[in-house]
């Protein structure tokens, strides 16, 4: 009795802690962001609330606000849409065919996975460079379907094996081709799979700094977090206001994603870490 | 090779390798293809406007030398060590919460993804204003209750610099941690814990000898894929610090990057060869406990 009670009091306890530490940053950003002086921590400044900044940012061209969400939102659904699409090509032939290279290929893309970022985006700056891509979408979507398919191709297969093969016999006997048989039959019934890589991969690309920095050189092509992380003042200093206003506008889709689909991406998290 | 044309039916092979061509095509263009150019390129003295020259392990030799490469290792390897560790005991913690049933506890999955979910440079963003020296939150805070009398300069200070990246990662990746130990915690059977407890055990017994043992697979998946993902860490330092002050903060991607975009690549190359050749390590290491996960299924 006294134990659960002990329990019940840390477990509480425990509990607001998580979610205070959770969400306080995130809440200071929209306080910031709310703000006329973001210095009024300080003695003597004042605390005055006003959507001035998210004015100043939505409307002055040349902070590229909403270029820079666009870009990012295109590039990142192309590489969801295609590291999906190839990985669930994939996991169809390896999970229902016998060819070799079957153990392989997963095998040696995990270990590819694995592969820091740096030690590939110097040569690869070269490539761009050499395909006139840098700056051009091109130059992350390729990329980042790279950087998504190990996942993609994990999540996939641990979806496909666990559907029964008689569904393909039988499919096969009607005449139906391979690739029919993964459209109508198999990739429906895996959707649900399918649709948690994509919304871990949309997140992973939306993310992603370091090739979005080499790659890019101006709105045409730069994502939001380089955008962010570059943003400085006319005048030097720092302008707080702006860039918080910015951010919080900038986390806006991924925020939406979570709240609506947090349980796809949980599912997706824990298959993929856990299964590959 | 006769073995094998017995085993596998010439049509059958020839369709699942169209249906792995695209997946195959863009990983040897996009990833294999420049592993392979960096690693050739470590070997050359290539620096923009200089003529290419094979130089063999001549950047190695430099690199040996190199008190910020090996400044750089060392704080990578710290930051490894502890960011990592702290964000296991911490994970392992808010796992524990989260398994337990409580009024609110969607509402918390939910807000334990916002961290992991936020652009990393953009969160780094919100911790360099909350770090601020002068008008920051967190000096606002840890004065007003008394931890310390003046200002504490968060960033300006190679300690300070190194916690304010630490305390900011753990925010970040904590979540992730605790979603995987989450979801290995739910595999336990309940009846365990209940026949335990008949048994008279307390809630630490139960910890160490149920919990533990059998979320080990699941622990050490989730530490090796943190580890091998805090070794390449680059965008929260490039914002939050810059490497600085004075270098103290600069992980070895970030140091091969500042000889990148100086146009040596050369040597750039040979330094990201190294982090490449950690992660690899912990990657072999990381296939081959993976299994685990699947034994527990």
């Amino acid at each position: 009795m006294k134990e659960e009670k002990v329990k019940k009091i840390l477990l509480y306890a425990g509990a607001i802690f998580l979610f205070i530490f959770c969400i306080a940053p995130f809440v200071w950003m929209v306080i910031v962001s709310l703000n006329k002086h973001p210095d009024f921590l300080s003695n003597n400044v004042p605390f005055i609330l006003t959507i001035n900044n998210y004015i100043q940012v939505l409307t002055t061209k040349s902070v590229h606000l909403l270029d820079y969400l666009r870009n990012s939102i295109i590039i990142s659904l192309a590489a969801a849409f295609f590291a999906t699409f190839f990985a669930s090509l994939s996991a169809y032939s390896i999970t229902r065919m016998n060819f070799p290279g079957k153990i392989f290929i997963p095998i040696a893309l995990l270990g590819f996975s694995m592969f820091p970022q740096i030690s590939i985006v110097g040569y690869l700056f070269k490539m761009m460079t050499d395909f006139n891509w840098i700056n051009t979408y091109y130059a992350l979507i390729f990329p980042y379907i790279t950087l998504g398919l190990p996942l993609a191709l994990w999540i996939m297969l641990s979806h496909f094996s666990q559907l029964s093969k008689e569904l393909d016999e039988a499919a096969l006997v009607d005449g139906a081709s391979r690739f029919q048989i993964l459209r109508k039959i198999i990739f429906p019934i895996a959707l649900p799979g399918a649709f948690s890589t994509f919304m871990l991969i949309f997140i992973y690309s939306f993310n992603e700094f370091l090739f979005a920095l080499m790659f890019t050189i101006d709105y045409k092509a730069r994502t939001i977090p380089v955008g962010i992380a570059l943003f400085e003042g006319l005048y030097g200093q720092i302008p707080w206001g702006y860039i918080m206003a910015a951010a919080v506008v900038a986390i806006i889709p991924v925020i939406l994603l979570i709240a609506l689909f947090q349980k796809y991406i949980i599912q997706g998290l824990t298959e993929g870490a856990v299964k590959g | 090779m006769a073995r094998s044309r017995k085993k596998y039916s010439s049509g059958q092979t020839w369709q699942a390798y169209i249906f792995n061509s695209p997946l195959i095509l863009i990983t040897l263009i996009f990833v294999f293809l420049p592993v392979a150019g960096t690693l050739i390129t470590g070997f050359f003295r290539n620096v923009t406007f200089m003529p290419n020259k094979f130089i063999f392990l001549e950047n190695f030799y430099r690199l040996f030398g190199d008190v910020h490469f090996w400044q750089s290792v060392r704080f990578t390897l710290l930051f490894v060590f502890v960011s990592v560790g702290l964000e296991l005991v911490l994970g392992m913690m808010f796992a524990l919460i989260l398994n337990e049933a409580f009024p609110g506890r969607g509402l918390m999955r939910v807000a334990i993804l916002i961290p992991w979910a936020i652009p990393v440079a953009i969160s780094a963003r919100i911790w360099q204003l909350m770090y601020n020296f002068d008008f920051g939150v967190i000096n606002y805070i840890v004065i007003h209750l008394g931890f310390v009398s003046s200002p504490v300069n968060w960033l300006g200070s190679p300690v300070g610099a190194f916690f304010s990246i630490v305390i900011s990662d753990i925010w970040k990746t904590t979540p992730f941690i605790t979603i995987i130990l989450l979801a290995g915690l739910s595999l336990i059977p309940d009846e365990l814990y209940k026949q335990a407890m008949i048994d008279g055990t307390n809630f630490i017994q139960r910890f160490y000898y149920i919990t533990i043992p059998l979320l080990r697979p699941v622990i050490v998946v989730a530490l090796l894929f943190r580890t091998i993902d805090a070794i390449r860490i680059f965008d929260l330092i490039y914002v939050l610090t810059g490497g600085g002050p004075g270098g103290s903060t600069s992980s070895i991607s970030l140091y091969a990057f500042k000889y990148y975009i100086t146009g040596d690549f050369g040597y750039g190359s040979a330094i990201s060869i190294v982090v490449f050749i950690l992660a690899s390590a912990l990657a072999v290491l990381y296939i081959k406990f993976g299994n685990f996960a699947g034994e527990l299924k």
